[in-house]
């Protein structure tokens, strides 16, 4: 929801490697379940998607923050590669 | 080890100083919390969304190519 300019300053700012993204209508947020419509807020989430676009994991809230369970759920697609 | 992973981090930031404009109280509180009706398992929603070099990305376009961290960054340039 933050605007494209918004996030341009911020990707700089943090030199970040991976695309950042807008949802500025909010669209993406509400498909993933993740608007409060009352407050316009969503929530902080990390789902992880595989290759055949299925999802495998989702941390939602506070827990969200902390890529530990994300970095395990790619960790499972690395041992399919070695495996 | 994960560095050699065909892992691409979509990072979406989802909040807004425009939605904070909009506030009309002064709450600074987490909003109520709205589970995911998505689950592990199920297909993700396709999505088509803007990035910071105004090229379009299309979640689907990774399909059969790469697995996806997709975060969703609330309050992502307010400090927040």
């Amino acid at each position: 929801m933050d605007s494209f300019a918004a996030n341009k300053r911020y990707a700089e700012d943090l030199a970040v490697t991976f695309p950042l993204l807008s949802d500025w209508h909010r669209k993406v947020v509400k498909d993933y379940g993740l608007l409060d419509e009352k407050s316009g807020y969503s929530r902080r989430a990390t789902f992880v998607i595989d290759k055949d676009g299925k999802i495998t994991h989702i941390e939602e809230g506070r827990s969200a923050i902390d890529p530990t369970g994300a970095y395990q759920a790619c960790s499972v697609f690395e041992k399919k590669k070695a495996g | 080890m994960l560095r050699r992973a065909s892992i691409l981090v979509l990072f979406i930031s989802v909040c807004a100083a425009s939605v904070l404009a909009q506030q009309t109280t002064t709450t600074t509180q987490q909003p109520a919390a709205p589970k995911t009706h998505l689950q592990v398992g199920q297909a993700a929603p396709d999505f088509t969304l803007t990035d910071t070099a105004g090229k379009e990305v299309k979640l689907s376009d990774f399909k059969g190519k790469k697995n996806v961290v997709l975060a969703f960054y609330v309050l992502a340039f307010t400090g927040g």
